[in-house]
């Protein structure tokens, strides 16, 4: 890990920590966001972290963008932070003009070009109320192109996710395209491992959290006289949320180191697979021991579980990784899955 | 918990090429057959001196006492190696992994040059003295006890579940050189290395569910110790097992036990395109994946002297139930009939698999006892 994503992410969380309250958190409830918070983050350019000097960014990496989203997760913070930085990110790597704007990303195929301008219905766009502009993906004479469009003619029907973000529904009817990139193959293969490693990144922090609200309500909370974490079976869901999260963590790690040198496709997706069963653990473990006032709305507890289970199913999820890992296994040229697996580490 | 993030050099493929090479020529020539399970249950002391003749058996050492001061990751490699190829490493495996680092921390010098070099020959090798009949997850209540005598000590009680006593040289036994108090349980153990054919040591074999030699009763009557064959401290054997613990619970053993059957489950497949059934296999590499990266980062704390008490208690209970976990996703992804002397690797393996199973939990701290340690750690620290 670098120095500055140290002193990037210790920056973040003295703000999470001062702004981030659970008022804030459940402003997105009645659809609003944390648009205070999101001002200081691009007043101080934290944003721009990722992006070149000469697009007045850090000159950072994608890991640094990790650490981003990372401590966003932790702290839950409703901002568009993922898909802002992302699709500049991506609009920067295609040799493009990252926007000014507030820009989402949005990385399932279905968008048609005719005519240099876009038309679709795109579903499961997160928080398109709040922005300007959409990069994407389309197809354009079969072959696969990052585009930029503008917002402002589409139609948006307001829809959330499990944890009540916004994933609206999009109409593009003949939207003016800003920007247009063909990509190739591999270039689709990065970014589709980018984006699923922000979203790894932000369940990763959720996790955290949940074991650290979870081993400190067995401290706090007393039955029978005692804390509950004296009591056997409770520890055993310590031991089990532990274990789930320190598997999830060394999967992050791992997969961060390995994205700064190239597309890390098995990391990631290995990544994706393990934080799938850690999240079916951590959230059933985490509830159990906080019992009934656990699922009540005025507890913190839901504001990172209604997260990790909307978050598991958007994207590239664990089911679309594990196929492409299937299909890595059956056309593995070396002799055997042991050398298959070590070749990379 | 943070963990460091380790990458292997350049040069540790290529030792992890060279080892795989030479255990592919081995077994070419029959000197062994893949096994699961075969680091503990694959005693060969045949095969360990031909592990020692390359240099393979302490390689983490001093030069001194005949070892080659290479890293712990270069062990680390050296022994996934081992238990990939399901090798029959048993009879050396304990010597390598704890009874030298344990001497070269606590022992004397006379011990250091009297084990050391014998032990990297893959011509001596040690049990683990803990277990008593009365006295399993609840170890501190042990019994067995030495009385100072005149130049020594004499020991009598007994051990049980030793693991290859049969094939051992010498055992690391856990005794009580002070009377028992209950208030201070932990107090008064040492720690003695007993000679297995000294007078008094009687050793019974105990047959393991398969109907095979594994562990053993080990019964003491008056058995003459001397003085210069106490290990460390007298009064300091808690401790000094305690750190012990630590490489014996982290390692890629507590992971790769079943590994030979995962391989052969892909291979077969493979052959069959079974795409759907390989999606399932992702689930199983995925975790094999994370918890390589944890044991991996363990490895390397471990050896810079951090302290990984509740991480390698950590890797052990997750580990353990990913190897027991092969043989039952394996079932139902391809048919298979299962039997220890079966023609098809993939019903040998998994009857070994299913057959050893059960061990892997209990062995080494029982996953019970290893979620306790894990949960207080982890209350206290957060
Ligand atoms: C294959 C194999 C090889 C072995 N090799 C060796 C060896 O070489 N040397 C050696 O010294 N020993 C060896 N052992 C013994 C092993 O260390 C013990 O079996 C183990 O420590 C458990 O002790 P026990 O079998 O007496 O079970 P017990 O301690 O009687 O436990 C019985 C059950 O109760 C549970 N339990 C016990 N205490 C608690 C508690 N405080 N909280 C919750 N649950 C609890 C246990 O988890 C277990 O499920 C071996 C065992 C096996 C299976």
């Amino acid at each position: 890990m670098s120095d500055m994503k140290d002193i990037l992410v210790t920056t973040i969380e003295r703000i999470y920590k001062k702004h981030v309250t659970k008022e804030v958190v459940d402003v997105v409830e009645t659809g609003g966001w944390a648009s205070a918070v999101w001002g200081i983050l691009t007043d101080s350019e934290i944003v721009n972290v990722a992006l070149a000097e000469e697009h007045g960014g850090a000159g950072g990496d994608i890991t640094d963008l990790l650490g981003l989203y990372h401590i966003t997760g932790k702290y839950a913070v409703p901002i568009p932070v993922i898909e802002a930085t992302l699709a500049n990110l991506i609009l920067q790597q295609c040799g493009g003009k990252p926007t000014a704007n507030n820009a989402t990303i949005h990385l399932q195929k279905g968008v048609q070009i005719k005519g240099g301008q876009a038309t679709a219905i795109v579903a499961n766009v997160p928080w398109a109320r709040h922005v300007e502009e959409l990069v994407t993906v389309a197809e354009i004479d079969n072959q696969l192109a990052i585009i930029h469009v503008s917002l402002q003619d589409a139609d948006i029907t307001l829809q959330q996710n499990l944890a009540s973000e916004p994933r609206d529904t999009v109409v593009l009817k003949q939207a003016q395209i800003l920007q247009q990139y063909p990509i190739t193959a591999q270039k689709w293969q990065l970014f589709t491992c980018w984006h699923t490693a922000a979203k790894n990144a932000q369940m990763v922090g959720a996790i955290d959290r949940v074991f650290e609200l979870t081993v400190r309500y067995t401290k706090e909370r007393e039955q029978f006289g005692r804390p509950l974490h004296r009591f056997q079976l409770v520890q055993q869901h310590i031991a089990h949320l532990a274990g789930e999260q320190a598997m999830a963590s060394a999967a992050f790690e791992n997969m961060s180191a390995a994205l700064l040198k190239g597309t890390a496709l098995d990391e990631v997706a290995y990544t994706t697979i393990c934080l799938d069963e850690a999240i079916r653990t951590v959230t059933a473990s985490a509830h159990q021991v906080h019992a009934a006032v656990g699922v009540t709305h005025e507890h913190r507890l839901h504001q990172y579980t209604r997260r990790l289970w909307a978050w598991r199913e958007e994207g590239f999820t664990a089911s679309y990784w594990k196929k492409e890992r299937a299909n890595a296994l059956l056309t593995a040229t070396e002799e055997d899955f042991w050398t298959y697996l070590t070749s990379t580490k | 918990m943070k963990l460091p993030v380790v990458q292997f050099t350049e040069e540790q493929h290529q030792f992890r090429a060279t080892v795989r090479q030479f255990l592919q020529q081995q077994q070419a020539q029959g000197t062994y057959t893949t096994k699961c399970d075969s680091w503990l249950s694959g005693s060969n002391p045949a095969f360990s001196k031909r592990i020692g003749e390359q240099g393979w058996i302490g390689i983490t050492w001093p030069k001194k006492y005949g070892g080659a001061e290479c890293s712990a990751l270069d062990r680390y490699i050296l022994i996934e190696e081992f238990l990939a190829a399901g090798a029959p490493v048993a009879a050396h495996w304990i010597a390598d992994r704890q009874t030298g680092p344990l001497l070269l921390r606590y022992g004397t010098e006379e011990q250091k040059q009297t084990f050391l070099p014998e032990i990297i020959k893959g011509t001596c090798y040690f049990a683990i003295g803990l277990s008593e009949p009365n006295s399993g997850s609840d170890l501190a209540s042990i019994s067995t006890r030495a009385e100072k005598v005149a130049g020594g000590w004499l020991v009598n009680g007994s051990k049980t579940w030793t693991s290859n006593a049969h094939d051992a040289h010498y055992m690391i036994t856990l005794v009580r050189t002070e009377p028992f108090d209950g208030t201070a349980k932990h107090k008064g153990l040492s720690q003695l290395i007993i000679d297995l054919h000294a007078e008094g040591v009687t050793i019974k074999p105990i047959r393991y569910l398969t109907g095979k030699p594994h562990f053993n009763e080990i019964f003491f009557d008056n058995v003459f110790v001397p003085d210069n064959r106490v290990v460390g401290g007298l009064g300091n054997g808690w401790e000094q097992g305690l750190a012990e613990l630590a490489f014996e619970r982290s390692g890629p053993e507590r992971i790769l036990s079943t590994l030979p059957l995962l391989q052969e489950l892909i291979k077969e497949l493979k052959a069959q395109q079974n795409e759907v059934a390989l999606q399932e296999v992702a689930s199983l590499v995925a975790r094999l994946w994370s918890l390589r990266n944890l044991s991996i980062g363990v490895a390397q704390v471990l050896a810079q002297g951090g302290e990984v008490a509740v991480p390698a208690a950590l890797v052990k209970s997750i580990g353990t139930k990913f190897e027991q976990s092969i043989p039952e996703i394996a079932r139902l992804l391809t048919a298979t009939f299962p039997r220890l002397d079966a023609e098809r690797a993939l019903d040998r393996y998994m009857a070994e698999a299913i057959l050893h199973g059960p061990g892997f939990t209990i062995r080494g701290g029982t996953t019970e006892v290893l979620y306790g340690i894990v949960a207080k750690g982890v209350v206290a620290n957060e």
